[in-house]
């Protein structure tokens, strides 16, 4: 049976629906630019209908809950790609800086003293006799071992900017996993007691995903809504409302250039000790950076150091055999103190050479300033196969290195392009499904609107009604 | 597809933003005129310009290097004329005097007096310097090869001058050869025991040779010159005592001609000894010994072919060091040629392709403008 009181009701809760759905929309409008945010609706179910036989008359409409739309599948595959993003754009950039290094198209460069030097020689083996010819040898060699210092110091710069990013990345790291924690427990909160967290939700989606872009992590959501996080193999990050840190430090370590390195250890709580998991980080931006400090450019470390050690036995060997100005037998050419280790930074021009250009040898035998065979041997070193046990040239070799940090560069820059194209599709389609359109939400507005008079007129009505009924009694 | 607004402004942003990037590109190339600016741009065009680049460095160097090798040929075959010069004239005296219808014993001194000059501006041929370098003394190039009375200080080497990548070309001809005659020199070409050494080894193996060299020829010497002391010299000993070293040994105070380490012996003089020859001639003019001048035509005629070889010899390593360095030029050409193929920029492609850029940034910030405008809310009043 119908009541006036019922349609009043109704009329009421249609109202207070319109105004739960127009908040929504207010909200939605509000976060329109809110990253990893998802549009909301409200799930307007009709009321369960009064009556019996024949007659059920329906009850209006109940608000069920504010869902938010979105695509688990599709942030999952975000989160993924991201990771591999956050992992090319690191590497991209870190790899750019080291190519600078090389970049002989704008800078002077290894190569040109290379040449200079042997030409130098040549110009010597023309006339032994003159001092200009012999303090242009000098200035050659001063300026090669320059460079060789100087490539050595900038590569190794680099590796000092890749820490300062590495000790920022962890600690950012720190600071999400420690809100997805704070986030795991309001979730559960929330959904405990039958609600929805949209916003929580979103925010910790968000996180996920900058988290995978900073470093490698699995991820799995449990039965009661919260997340457990691990990084690389072993490191436990978050486990319900727990977080765990990583800690970047300085550690010794002989086989390093510097005797130390920066590793990134492992504290699961205070009681335990801090394991170094650096190896098994090797996703993100934290990974790139890693594997660009100790492979990359450690690597043309060590190529420069092969090479400039061996430079300095090969000119020394042959300028030992020589005899200089004063019919002694020639000195080292260069000096290079304790082995090969950091070579390309220690390499010197000798001090006595540099002091009197007279020492430098440039003859076969005693008593013949003429004489160039010896010059002439070692400006002919730059066409020998010297390195890499007879395989190439000086020139090949660091001509072969700068080939190799261009194609890591442009391998790495290509992988950052197609990268951030993936990521940028599959952004779009997750905007498409979760983000906010005005028209939308406009329309929406209006809708509500029109709901929310309609509602308000038909209890208007109901009153009327109402007054008609008391006043048939008058 | 759902259409969010995030979507369009994101749109509007990454291709501005992709535009604008490859504007800035491409004015870079057009700055530079370069479309490798970086290794990465074309690595392997980058490697390969890097040795094209020290191929063409070094190509300047080699051409650098032939100048000079070729202003010291040029001067000792210039000095080799002198000496043909001196050489036809003691011949042209010699035969007005040989016999007694042109000549006199007077005339004859008259004209030992001019072969005397001969004798000496030989000397000064052979002291001739180029810059601060003795063209002459074989490796011992800052000190006069010859002293007054002809005897020889350098030594025989020969200064080979890197001309090209594993290339050197001998740029002197050392006195010992030219003026005294010396046939089998260390370094002779075609000797096959001895390279231009390439590494420290072979140096040592240089070394070693010179080493046996030298002690072959003290102990050659030691067996020729036997209690004597002198040198083996052709020409009458009897007159010898006339001679002009002797005369000038004299005022020096100095006696008989003295041979150093570096001396040269009997076995090895093949050829004739310029200055043993004029002083022959000397002494046959002063001693009025006519059979003496009849011998001395023929040695100044070897003589005079002695010169003439080496000055053929000049001549060939000139040729060598003209068609080297035409093949450096086109080398050099070359290298730049395929260097600029490798990392310049196209300017027209350049240009041509900021135009295009240029309207297709214009054409997007346009339509950004009028995508991003329009919303229901404008039509709700």
């Amino acid at each position: 049976m119908s009541k006036i009181s019922a349609m009043m009701d109704i009329g009421k809760r249609s109202m207070m629906n319109s105004q739960t759905a127009l908040q929504t929309v207010s909200h939605n409008i509000a976060n329109k630019s809110t990253e990893g945010y998802s549009r909301q609706r409200v799930d307007i179910q009709s009321a369960t209908p009064v009556g019996s036989g024949r007659l059920r008359i329906g009850m209006g409409a109940q608000a069920a809950n504010v869902g938010r739309t979105n695509n688990p599948h599709l942030e999952k595959q975000i989160l993924n790609e991201g990771s591999e993003l956050g992992y090319s754009q690191s590497r991209a950039q870190a790899l750019s800086r080291v190519e600078e290094v090389y970049n002989e198209q704008i800078n002077k460069g290894l190569n040109k003293y290379l040449g200079e030097f042997f030409n130098a020689f040549r110009e010597l083996a023309s006339s032994p006799e003159n001092l200009a010819n012999r303090t242009l040898v000098k200035e050659s060699a001063i300026n090669l071992t320059k460079d060789f210092g100087r490539v050595s110091r900038q590569l190794t710069e680099i590796q000092k900017d890749l820490n300062t990013q590495i000790t920022s990345e962890v600690y950012e790291i720190n600071q999400m996993t420690k809100e997805i924690a704070t986030l795991n427990e309001k979730i559960q909160h929330v959904e405990i007691s039958g609600g929805q967290p949209n916003d929580e939700r979103d925010r910790r989606d968000l996180l996920l995903k900058k988290l995978a872009e900073k470093i490698n992590i699995r991820w799995a959501e449990g039965d009661n809504g919260m997340v457990t996080v691990t990084a690389g193999n072993t490191a436990l990050l978050v486990s319900g409302y727990n977080q765990s840190e990583l800690v970047a430090k300085t550690v010794s370590n002989p086989q390093d250039r510097k005797g130390e390195t920066l590793k990134v250890f492992y504290k699961q709580n205070e009681r335990l000790p801090l394991a170094d998991l650096t190896n098994q980080f090797n996703g993100g931006a934290l990974g790139a950076a890693l594997e660009v400090r100790d492979q990359d450019v450690d690597g043309l470390l060590n190529d420069m150091d092969e090479m400039a050690s061996a430079f300095a036995k090969q000119i020394n060997q042959v300028h030992q055999q020589g005899f200089d100005r004063y019919d002694q037998p020639g000195m080292k050419f260069f000096t290079l103190e304790s082995g090969d280790f950091n070579a390309a930074a220690k390499i010197r021009l000798n001090e006595f050479i540099s002091s009197d250009v007279g020492k430098i040898a440039s003859a076969a035998n005693q008593g013949s300033p003429g004489d160039n065979r010896v010059a002439n041997v070692i400006a002919n070193l730059q066409y020998s196969n010297t390195m890499r046990s007879g395989k190439s040239t000086f020139d090949q070799f660091y001509n072969g290195a700068v080939g190799k940090i261009g194609v890591a560069a442009d391998q790495a820059n290509n992988r950052q392009e197609s990268q951030a194209g993936i990521v940028k599709q599959l952004k779009n389609l997750r905007e498409s499904i979760s983000g906010v359109s005005l028209d939308e939400e406009t329309t929406k507005m209006i809708e509500f609107q029109k709901t929310f008079d309609a509602s308000a007129r038909l209890i208007k009505t109901a009153d009327e009604m109402l007054d008609t009924v008391l006043s048939l009694k008058r | 597809m759902r259409i969010a607004d995030k979507m369009m402004f994101d749109q509007v942003t990454n291709n501005l933003q992709k535009n604008r990037a490859e504007m800035a590109d491409l004015q870079n190339q057009a700055a530079t005129l370069k479309k490798v600016n970086k290794p990465s741009d074309d690595p392997l065009a980058a490697t390969r310009v890097l040795a094209f680049r020290t191929e063409g460095k070094a190509n300047a160097q080699f051409l650098k290097t032939a100048s000079q090798a070729r202003s010291f040929l040029d001067y000792t075959d210039q000095s080799l004329n002198d000496l043909s010069d001196v050489l036809v004239r003691a011949k042209e005296l010699v035969l007005g005097q040989v016999n007694d219808a042109s000549g006199s014993g007077e005339s004859r001194r008259v004209v030992a007096e001019e072969m005397k000059q001969l004798f000496n501006q030989s000397v000064q041929i052979g002291n001739r310097k180029l810059g601060d370098r003795y063209l002459f003394g074989g490796y011992k190039t800052t000190e006069a090869p010859f002293d007054f009375k002809g005897n020889y200080k350098g030594d025989d080497g020969e200064m080979r001058l890197p001309i090209n990548k594993d290339t050197w070309l001998g740029v002197n001809i050392p006195g010992s050869k030219v003026f005294l005659g010396k046939q089998k020199l260390d370094h002779e070409v075609g000797d096959e025991t001895v390279v231009e050494p390439k590494s420290s080894s072979e140096i040592i193996q240089a070394k070693n040779h010179e080493e046996k060299i030298k002690m072959n020829n003290r102990n050659k010497d030691k067996f020729k010159q036997g209690p004597s002391g002198g040198p083996a010299v052709r020409g009458p000993a009897s007159v010898r005592t006339d001679s002009i070293s002797s005369l000038q040994t004299n005022q020096s105070g100095e006696s008989g001609r003295k041979v150093d380490g570096q001396g040269l012996s009997a076995s090895e003089v093949r050829g004739q000894n310029v200055f043993d020859v004029l002083d022959k001639v000397y002494i046959s003019l002063k001693a009025n010994d006519k059979a003496g001048l009849q011998d001395s035509i023929d040695d100044l005629d070897n003589a005079f072919s002695q010169v003439i070889i080496s000055r053929a010899e000049l001549g060939a390593r000139v040729n060598t060091l003209d068609s080297n360095v035409e093949s450096l030029r086109k080398m050099n050409i070359e290298a730049k040629e395929v260097a600029s193929q490798l990392e310049d920029a196209d300017q027209f492609e350049v240009i041509s392709d900021i135009t295009k850029t240029e309207g297709t940034l214009k054409a997007t910030i346009q339509t950004s403008g009028k995508l991003i405008q329009p919303s229901l809310l404008d039509f709700l009043r």
